[in-house]
């Protein structure tokens, strides 16, 4: 009982300071008001929420559904058939890089009803399932494949006895990071797509007018789905995990799937994405007034008589955005690693500040930013904070995952000879997360841009963010296309040169 | 249990392509194993004798040489469930009780599991595991878990039994128990049986005929009868014959 009190008292102290500060209205001005004036004023509103909740649920759930079963399907196909992987490695990578909020408006510009905000949240579900299930599926225990080879057993009798159950922690871990995402992608949509109803809607409407207790109830509302939708599946998967936690450590990898492949694959996987944007718009008749093509995109940015206008625009806005990211990523990655390793040392700490952590980190981002942005004004400290927070928490994920599967036996070796905790850290928990820590890292360089992107669009009136709202108000068409053109080349950028400092790490510290 | 079938190696090769230049882990292997015979492959660590019986099972490709297991090639031998292996390794599934995984052949086979019930309750009483049929093998002891996969080699009725140093990790105890367990199964089953192992008192223990290995490159230099009467009891272990057959054992694996 003792124990039980000493636990909820940090939260208990926590709560009466909110109070206390937000009934002295002493964050600027009033931003940020007590909770019982929030709950008060989700009091009042309590008939407006249903259908607002509902509404983001509806879209959020069903893309949920449809990205994760074309991921799962995708991860499966990719691992059985390597060449497929290597074709789709383009449009894997855009897809996963693309700023949604650089999307939302061209979805909404092309697609109708509760389509954009649906595709939106599989678009952020789809990635995180697919690289999820194919790592799940990869890193098999390969005596246990060669245990079902030995009775003649071919690859698919591989992934039906040894791959697929033993990916499914992986998996789930994935869907435990990708359910936040959907309701982030389909509140994105309703803030790029107008609509009635939805929480990103209601959120938008209530900006305007300086309510910060109601901004509040919304946030901490959808702070709530995402949090359970977290939850949930942190719950699944960590029950799933004890049981297929291999026993012995192998010090065999599975064998990597062969290489290379030709350069007809590479063009392929160039052009996918490609193919894919321009097949859309012709499948889906979207007037060319409204719908540019690769071509056309090209033409406005190099050949037209206001490219160099518009060049000059670009410019300044990729000047202003840049900074700001890489500033906020690496701050990220090191608060995520910093509280990954201290969770190995401290557990006690980690129960005490996880919580209080994944609050803030499932609280949608665009849910966030209003707030924030109300405590610490439109400047670029808002810009930074929510890039960290952006990053944090995807990263955070990933590398305890990476530390909580090093088999007890390996880590009570160097326990064993007196270490230390730091030197256990250093020699094997580490290096052993080391591949995970880059994963994340991968993970996190596109989500930086789109903490920055948000943070423009929304509060601080510059950049690439600030951009596509003004073309979009200026219904600037080529614009809207290029923005979002860009700033995806830009993530996929990023992504490949972690991908490639990645690579070269590993391979020099005996990684396979 | 269907007669048992032979095991012919024949003229293997294999080298390893690695960073710090090739490994040569076989040259020119040949042995023969007749039906039902015990044979115990032995030598050093790295010397390619797990290598073979990874060959042997179609496990490895081969850079030259054919491996013929009842006259068939390893390919459709596997595959017709003629073969049974343990390795070193448990490399149990953890998520399957132990029931699942002594299952798991018969299951990889596309056999039904029905009528195997009774046998699968037999044999993991048989390695003496009665009642922990539906354990999880984190819930078991090393020793517990190499008995599980033993007993998973023998479900699917193999007439050829390879097992790679099942043994290795179990101390010295329980290693002898099990020596003696699994004389007495290949006494009631009759199984061709290919030890791949370290331990110079287990081969002379176990097998009919020793294959002793060296290294660099991996090779059989000699091949001797292990010629103690069956079944061997535990005493044997401290008999001079045994002792002075071992020793003569370590003095080839020395090079002396």
């Amino acid at each position: 009982m003792a124990f039980r009190v000493r636990s909820i008292a940090p939260y208990l102290a926590l709560l009466i300071l909110w109070e206390v500060v937000g009934r002295l209205d002493l964050v600027a001005v009033g931003a940020l008001p007590a909770l019982s004036e929030i709950i008060a004023r989700f009091w009042v509103d309590r008939a407006d929420y249903p259908r607002h909740v509902l509404a983001t649920l509806q879209a959020s759930s069903a893309g949920f559904v449809i990205g994760n079963i074309i991921a799962v399907l995708a991860g499966v196909l990719f691992v059985l058939l390597p060449v497929t992987a290597r074709m789709a490695r383009g449009l894997n990578i855009a897809i996963f890089a693309l700023p949604p909020i650089a999307i939302a408006p061209i979805l909404a510009l092309t697609l109708e009803g509760m389509t954009p905000r649906i595709v939106l949240a599989a678009l952020g579900v789809y990635f995180v399932t697919m690289q999820a299930t194919v790592t799940g599926l990869s890193q098999y225990d390969s005596r246990a494949a060669d245990l079902v080879r030995a009775y003649g057993g071919g690859g698919r009798a591989v992934m039906r006895f040894v791959q697929i159950r033993g990916a499914i922690p992986a998996i789930l871990s994935g869907f435990r990071v990708a359910a936040p995402n959907a309701v982030l992608g389909a509140i994105l949509a309703e803030f790029g797509g107008g609509g009635r109803w939805g929480l990103g809607a209601y959120l938008l409407g209530s900006l305007g007018r300086g309510e910060p207790d109601r901004l509040w109830g919304i946030g901490l509302t959808a702070t709530l789905i995402a949090g359970l939708s977290y939850a949930l599946f942190a719950a699944l998967s960590a029950r799933m995990l004890g049981a297929s936690r291999s026993v012995t450590l192998n010090p065999a990898a599975p064998p990597a799937p062969a290489a290379g492949g030709g350069v007809w694959i590479g063009v392929v996987s160039f052009l996918l994405p490609f193919a894919l944007w321009w097949g859309l718009l012709l499948a889906l008749n979207v007037p060319g007034m409204i719908g540019k093509t690769p071509v056309d995109v090209f033409a406005y940015l190099f050949l037209s008589e206001g490219s160099a206008a518009a060049q000059g625009k670009l410019l300044l806005a990729l000047g202003e955005t840049l900074p700001i990211t890489a500033l906020g990523l690496v701050a990220g990655l090191a608060f995520a690693f910093g509280l990954a390793v201290t969770s190995q040392l401290a557990p006690s700490f980690t129960r005490a500040f996880l919580p209080v952590a994944l609050v803030t980190q499932t609280m949608p981002l665009v849910a966030l930013t209003p707030l924030l942005v109300l405590i610490l004004g439109r400047g670029s400290a808002v810009t930074l904070w929510i890039t960290i927070s952006v990053t944090f928490f995807p990263a955070y994920v990933m590398i305890t995952q990476g530390l909580s599967q090093v088999p007890r036996s390996v880590l009570e070796l160097p326990r064993a000879y007196g270490a230390t905790v730091w030197r256990e850290l250093r020699l094997v928990a580490i290096p052993a997360s080391l591949p995970w820590v880059f994963a994340a890292i991968r993970t996190t360089v596109p989500r930086a841009l789109l903490g920055v992107m948000i943070a423009e669009w929304l509060a601080t009136g510059r950049g690439l963010g600030n951009l596509m709202n003004q073309s979009r108000g200026y219904m600037d068409f080529s614009m809207i296309w290029t923005v979002a053109v860009v700033s995806v080349l830009l993530s996929v950028a990023f992504y490949r040169i972690a991908q490639i400092t990645e690579d070269r790490v590993l391979r020099r510290s005996g990684h396979p | 249990m269907t007669a048992p079938a032979g095991i012919t190696l024949t003229g293997l090769c294999k080298t390893f392509a690695g960073q710090g230049g090739s490994v040569e882990a076989l040259r020119d292997v040949s042995l023969n194993c007749p039906p039902g015979s015990f044979t115990a492959l032995i030598g050093p660590s790295g010397c390619g004798k797990s290598t073979i019986l990874r060959a042997a099972l179609g496990l490895e490709p081969l850079d030259a040489g054919s491996v013929l297991i009842g006259g068939q090639a390893p390919a459709i031998a596997t595959r017709a469930g003629i073969t049974g292996v343990a390795f070193q390794d448990s490399a149990l599934l953890p998520w399957r009780t132990v029931a699942q995984n002594v299952a798991l052949p018969l299951e990889v086979l596309g056999r039904s599991l029905g009528p195997a019930q009774g046998r699968i309750r037999d044999l993991i009483a048989l390695v003496g595991l009665k009642g922990r049929e539906d354990a999880l093998p984190g819930e078991l002891s090393g020793g517990m878990r190499q008995r599980v996969a033993i007993a998973r080699a023998l479900v699917s009725e193999p007439r050829v039994l390879f097992l790679d140093e099942p043994f290795g990790a179990l101390d010295q105890i329980l290693r002898r128990q099990m020596n003696v367990e699994l004389q007495r199964i290949w006494l009631e089953t009759g199984v061709t049986t290919l030890l791949v192992t370290h331990g110079i008192d287990e081969a002379v223990f176990l097998a009919d005929r020793i294959a002793i290995m060296q290294a660099g490159p991996g090779r059989i230099v000699e091949v001797l009868d292990s010629p103690f009467a069956r079944p061997r009891l535990p005493s044997l272990f401290a008999a001079p014959e045994f002792h002075h057959l071992c020793d003569h054992i370590a003095g080839v694996l020395h090079g002396v």
